[in-house]
């Protein structure tokens, strides 16, 4: 192999590795929108406290995928 | 040419007019922007301020205090709690400016100093900064660094719990910078691809004088459609979770155990 294709083969692996890391907060952020509307329709009163709590975890979630998107660049 | 591989030439220059070039000075077109987004911040707010009245009667003073109310009731009751007034300025700054910073993206010709890594991490480290000042300023500077760990556990598992909690207070930064700057980026990017798209296929059409090649834009331009309203969708949310972030650290930091 030269050295192009093992540059090119390196940026691709790049792209799979965020990809792979992208999956657990995904399903993660979903469980907690479930959570989230199913609680809301059974306490329609407690609506903002639990979108609160609901953009706190799945800000936690998130922060997974974006340091692979972090990686992405600096690796 | 066919239209793809003209598509497929086309894309570095989509992405290298993304890249900060320097417009005049030392100011780079995110810059620039930034400086007018904080004038029209500034006019906006300043304006609504000078005609408040107890009863807004202007629709004009009647929209900022409406923003306003939103994040005091959003991001100051519900985030914060009790002691929220007096971090109320620093979040309706924050959340007006990444509004119109959002937003005035999605105006053809206009960048949006967000989607910019340099300008979510001067934002992200404000607000670093500000609710660590706020932690140190309730707790003092060692009981602080011992609130970090939740109280009430094991003696053995405090310093596990507490190098973890350590580990996700620095990596705040990281996420609220990158979360802003990667939803912008990303949605300015699908945007100008599927415009790019709608073009070049029309572009071909009229090139090779055959109306059928011109088809596939019709759906391009439906997609960028559909992905300016997520996109003003997106604008708001971003600004949203950036601010109800901030609130929410502010209030871990400074709450009274």
């Amino acid at each position: 192999m030269d050295a192009s294709t093992v540059t090119f083969v390196i940026s691709a692996l790049k792209l799979v590795g965020y990809g792979l890391g992208a999956i657990g907060p995904g399903i993660g952020i979903g469980i907690a929108c479930y959570g989230c509307c199913v609680a809301t329709a059974r306490q329609p009163e407690l609506q903002g406290r639990l979108f609160t709590d609901f953009i706190i975890g799945a800000a936690m979630a998130e922060a997974l995928a974006l340091i692979g998107f972090v990686l992405t660049f600096i690796l | 040419m066919n239209a793809l591989e003209t598509l497929a030439a086309d894309v570095p220059n989509l992405k290298q007019s993304f890249d900060p070039t320097i417009v005049f000075g030392g100011l780079t077109q995110y810059t620039l922007w930034m400086i007018i987004i904080f004038a029209i911040v500034c006019i906006v707010v300043l304006t609504a301020a000078r005609k408040v009245t107890l009863v807004p009667t202007s629709k004009f003073v009647n929209m900022v205090e409406y923003g306003y109310e939103f994040v005091r009731q959003d991001m100051g009751e519900n985030a914060i709690g009790r002691g929220y007034e007096k971090h109320m300025s620093f979040l309706a700054t924050l959340f007006f400016f990444i509004l119109i910073a959002n937003f005035i993206g999605l105006i053809p010709g206009c960048k949006t100093p967000t989607g910019s890594l340099s300008v979510t991490w001067a934002l992200a480290a404000i607000s670093f900064v500000y609710f660590n000042y706020y932690g140190i300023k309730t707790h003092g500077g060692w009981g602080y660094i011992k609130s970090i760990a939740p109280s009430g556990l094991p003696i053995a598992l405090v310093p596990i719990i507490w190098f973890f909690e350590m580990l996700s207070l620095l990596l705040r930064v990281l996420t609220l910078a990158v979360r802003l700057y990667g939803n912008m980026f990303a949605g300015h990017m699908v945007l100008g691809i599927f415009a790019l798209a709608t073009s070049v296929f029309i572009g071909t059409a009229i090139q090779n004088m055959d109306l059928v090649v011109s088809l596939p834009s019709i759906g391009w331009f439906a997609l960028l459609l559909c992905m300016y309203a997520l996109e003003t969708l997106f604008a708001f949310i971003q600004a949203y979770v950036f601010t109800i972030l901030s609130a929410v650290y502010i209030g871990l930091a400074s709450a009274e155990h």
